[in-house]
């Protein structure tokens, strides 16, 4: 069947199986590798991306559950040369360790951020809890993301 | 090793662009960045390459896998080299003779051992190079080069004004040779050692851009699952073949040594064929154990065989006639999986005459014996492409994954990935193994007098060998690969050297007593084993700390300050034992529900002590605090090594608090992470970490924050509850 979807604000009419997880769509349909694989029974959030501005688990998505939707990956956010506020943050506090997790980090804290600019502590844990990390950079996320939350309302009051 | 780069096959930018593959020679895997210079490389070493262009490239013989070596060796570089670390490029080694690890005559990353080994053969490389650079400025300048400096990847000339960049003396400087010894900078010159705190790999991952072996991506690439059987050792009776086959996308169908095979055009494909497969098995030799047999096997073989003396001191029987009080405990640890999150994961495409393979490994020259074993190619036939690594934490040493894919890209004569599920991953790994240690002590007049500990369960290297032994000849015929495995892996060639894996954290016991009885019970029920991070450190910090902390308390003194007196000839342990109580304020009481426990441990050269405070709030084990002290020699990277430590006091505690793999029938229970669990945000403890400064030769930091904070919580657990737990995972409700 065909599945019309747009991804990172292109339109893609993709002809897939409609119960074809979102993930491998997004990963061999159209070469997006930043979304990763991990446990694909939406345990481990490493392959989070956003739908409808909304972070899904794409490993249990079917594509046709997003069809005709809008999709964002973490290719989305910035590329190498131009990063996004949360990904410079996470090069400064040099985040990653094996880094497997952390597209799925950064794409469940970019949705955070863009509907509450300021979250508490409790909030920002809360919201990055559905990611798992086995190299343990919890500590770091939250730093990263801190760093963030605070330059974006520095923003605001400037 | 030459190469001509403009013969290379490039190809694979996908619709992400981010991905270049380039075929052909070893050592030009351009996997990171697709990059080939276009003229004038020199090649110093067997690590380094400058172009005229000003580019330095560094080839990383140490996999990355989250540990650092991706930054903390290209800094080794870059401090000789005189250069910023940014600046050079860091490319994963093809495997070679040269990029062995020298403790293993293996090309293997593990053990906490990159540091250490490459510490002096790296800066001795970019010192090398850095010399011939100003000696052929000097030589063009036709000054004294010991006038001349180098600096921010130039050279200047004596009079401080005139410079020369590295790319425009790379073709004079290949003609130079440094006589005499190569100088290494003083320490006190260091720019970056023991500064350099970002990581050169941060931006790549923080992206999406950084290639994973499950991200690879070749012309005409199809997938492979495999059905493998429920019970290790089960083999394949009979299967549907025909009504698979008939399914969409479906490209083959078949029987391997590992179970059946589906092969598809895409991974969804595969993945729902493979759900209508239906398998008869043959059970006959498979694995039939339940978890309890294990157990009870071991405490079989504990009263029969007292075990292969590994450290006696005076008289243990003695010391037990002279005491007061004997303390008598037993200790159980379960199987541990290692759920890296990039499941395993390999890609192969058979060529004619060769095989390459692209793989995220610990190991790759293991995994040139598993392709052969998998083909009719020779290891020498076999080039392998490592990619990043999705956590390796020791199951990366074990090349199954590489030698399935293998047998599918043999058969179908395509470049296959063959992809597990995570269900797959945690059922079909090689675990660490389950342990039981028997420990006995004898106190008089408040002293301890007499330590004895049996260790009782399997050695890994007799899983090993199977790879390991034929990887060091890979010119031994592959007939002979089996009797290589059964004789053992060789070092240096000439001895079997001895298999520590059990035993390593019990034979070191630091404590001062007179007589020490330590022994190991080999007994291995046939569940398949690996390296875990820490591997027998993992068990034996368990077993001494917790009992160690068992007999304070018998003898009626602070289990910090027992420790400390005993480790008063130590002053390296005695410096962090001391360092992580001030941290913890440990003199001070915990807050109202909590308590505290210490434990002190050296683990692969590095020595760590850690306090835990600990309470149970909801019927749930709850950690607050973790206060960490660890002298790992030299810090290259202080925030790295505050990192390593973190994050394996969070393996460490994930283990302690839910890590178990159980058996029945032979079939492992858990799944995936609802069963097999992971520590999440919202459970993580606030850590603190001290780091001795110290200029002693640099440790490895990858695993030795894992064993101490296991019994650090058992014993937080016991000043709360007045209860011991003996066994893994601990329990709120003991």
């Amino acid at each position: 069947m065909a599945v019309m979807l747009t991804v990172n604000g292109e339109e893609h009419s993709l002809d897939v199986e409609g119960d074809t997880p979102l993930l491998w769509v997004v990963r061999d349909e159209l070469g997006l590798k930043g979304t990763k694989f991990g446990c694909g029974a939406g345990l481990c959030g490493a392959c989070t991306v956003h739908l409808n501005g909304q972070p899904v688990r794409s490993c249990s998505t079917p594509v046709e559950m997003a069809a005709g939707g809008r999709v964002e990956t973490i290719e989305s956010l910035g590329g190498e040369d131009r990063l996004h506020p949360l990904q410079k943050a996470w090069v400064e506090h040099g985040v990653p360790q094996c880094g497997y997790c952390q597209s799925g980090q950064i794409m469940s804290a970019a949705h955070l951020l863009a509907n509450n600019p300021a979250p508490s502590r409790d909030e920002i844990v809360a919201a990055m809890t559905g990611n798992l990390c086995r190299c343990g950079t919890y500590s770091r996320i939250i730093a990263a993301v801190e760093s963030v939350a605070a330059g974006s309302s520095n923003q605001q009051d400037a | 090793m030459t190469m001509n780069r403009r013969d290379f096959l490039k190809f694979g930018a996908g619709a992400s662009g981010s991905l270049v593959v380039s075929l052909a020679l070893p050592g030009c895997a351009g996997i990171q960045t697709g990059y080939q210079p276009e003229t004038g490389e020199w090649r110093p070493d067997a690590w380094l390459e400058l172009t005229a262009n000003d580019e330095i490239f560094f080839t990383l013989a140490r996999v990355e896998m989250g540990q650092g070596t991706y930054t903390g060796l290209t800094t080794l570089i870059a401090e000789e080299l005189e250069v910023r670390p940014e600046k050079i490029t860091p490319r994963f080694a093809p495997v070679a003779p040269e990029y062995q690890n020298p403790l293993y005559n293996l090309q293997l990353t593990g053990g906490s051992t990159s540091m250490a080994t490459s510490w002096e053969p790296l800066r001795m490389a970019g010192a090398e190079a850095r010399q011939m650079l100003v000696m052929a400025a000097a030589r063009v300048w036709n000054v004294d080069a010991a006038e001349c400096q180098a600096r921010e990847g130039r050279v200047v000339h004596p009079n401080g004004i005139d410079s020369m960049a590295y790319g425009k003396l790379v073709e004079l400087a290949s003609k130079e040779v440094v006589r005499g010894d190569i100088a290494l900078k003083p320490r006190a010159d260091w720019k970056y050692i023991g500064k350099q705190s970002g990581r050169l790999d941060a931006r790549a991952k923080s992206t999406g851009t950084a290639v994973y072996g499950i991200d690879v991506d070749l012309p005409g690439m199809i997938y492979g699952v495999i059905a493998r059987p429920p019970r290790y050792g089960g083999r394949v009776r009979s299967f549907n073949g025909d009504d698979v086959r008939a399914m969409t996308g479906v490209i083959d169908v078949f029987e391997t040594d590992r179970g059946v095979a589906v092969v598809a055009d895409k991974y969804w494909r595969a993945r729902k064929a493979q759900e209508t497969l239906r398998i008869e098995w043959d059970f006959s030799e498979a694995l039939s154990v339940s978890t309890e047999d294990v157990f009870e096997s071991y405490r079989t073989a504990a009263d029969e065989d007292a075990g292969e003396s590994e450290r006696s001191e005076g008289s243990f029987e003695r010391a037990v006639e002279g005491a007061e009080r004997v303390l008598e405990a037993e200790y159980a640890q379960p199987y541990l999986a290692h759920a890296t999150l990039e499941p395993m994961n390999a890609t192969a495409w058979y060529r004619g005459d060769r095989m390459e393979v692209w793989a995220p490994t610990q190991a790759p020259d293991l995994g040139r014996i598993a392709v052969a074993r998998a083909t009719d190619l020779g290891p020498d036939d076999v080039t392998i492409h490592t990619t990043f690594l999705g956590g390796g934490f020791g199951r990366r040493l074990t090349q199954d994954y590489i030698e399935e894919a293998a047998a599918l890209a043999n058969r179908v004569r395509r470049p296959v990935k063959v992809i597990w599920s995570r269900e797959e991953d945690t059922r079909h790994d090689f675990y660490r193994p389950a342990m039981l240690h028997r420990m006995r002590a004898s106190l008089a007049g408040g002293q301890l007098t007499g330590w004895h500990h049996q260790i009782v369960g399997p050695q890994i290297l007799d899983w090993y060998v199977r790879n390991a032994a034929p990887a060091q000849y890979p010119w031994a015929p592959k007939f002979m690969y089996d009797t290589l495995g059964k004789v053992g892996l060789m070092a240096e060639g000439i001895a079997t050297p001895k298999d520590m894996s059990a035993i390593e954290g019990a034979i070191e016991y630091p404590y001062q007593v007179d007589n020490i009885d330590i022994r190991h019970t080999h007994t291995d029920p046939g569940v398949p084993i690996t390296w875990w991070r820490s591997v027998g450190y993992s068990h034996n910090g368990f077993a001494v700390e917790t009992f160690m902390d068992e007999l304070a308390h018998e003898a009626g003194e602070d289990p910090y300050q027992f420790r400390r007196r005993l480790v008063a000839s130590e002053p390296r342990h005695l410096e962090v034992l001391d360092r992580a109580a001030r941290l913890a304020d440990w003199a001070a009481p915990a807050p109202r529900g909590r308590a505290r426990g210490i434990a002190l441990f050296r683990s692969f050269g590095t020595y760590v002590a850690q306090v835990v405070e600990a309470g149970i709030e909801n019927d749930s084990i709850r950690v607050y605090k973790v206060a960490c002290a660890v002298d790992c020699g030299q810090v290259v990277n202080p925030r790295i090594v505050e990192d390593q430590i973190e994050g394996g006091i969070l393996f460490g505690l994930t283990a302690a608090l839910y890590g178990q793999i159980t058996l029945d029938n032979g079939e492992v229970q858990q799944s995936n992470f609802h069963d097999y669990r992971l520590m999440r945000q919202y459970e993580r403890p606030d850590v603190l970490v001290d780091i001795v400064d110290s200029a002693e030769v640099p440790t490895g930091v990858g695993e030795p924050g894992v064993p101490p904070v296991i019994p650090a919580l058992g014993n937080a657990l016991f000043a709360l509850t007045g209860k011991r737990q003996r066994s893994l995972p601990l329990r709120a409700e003991a």
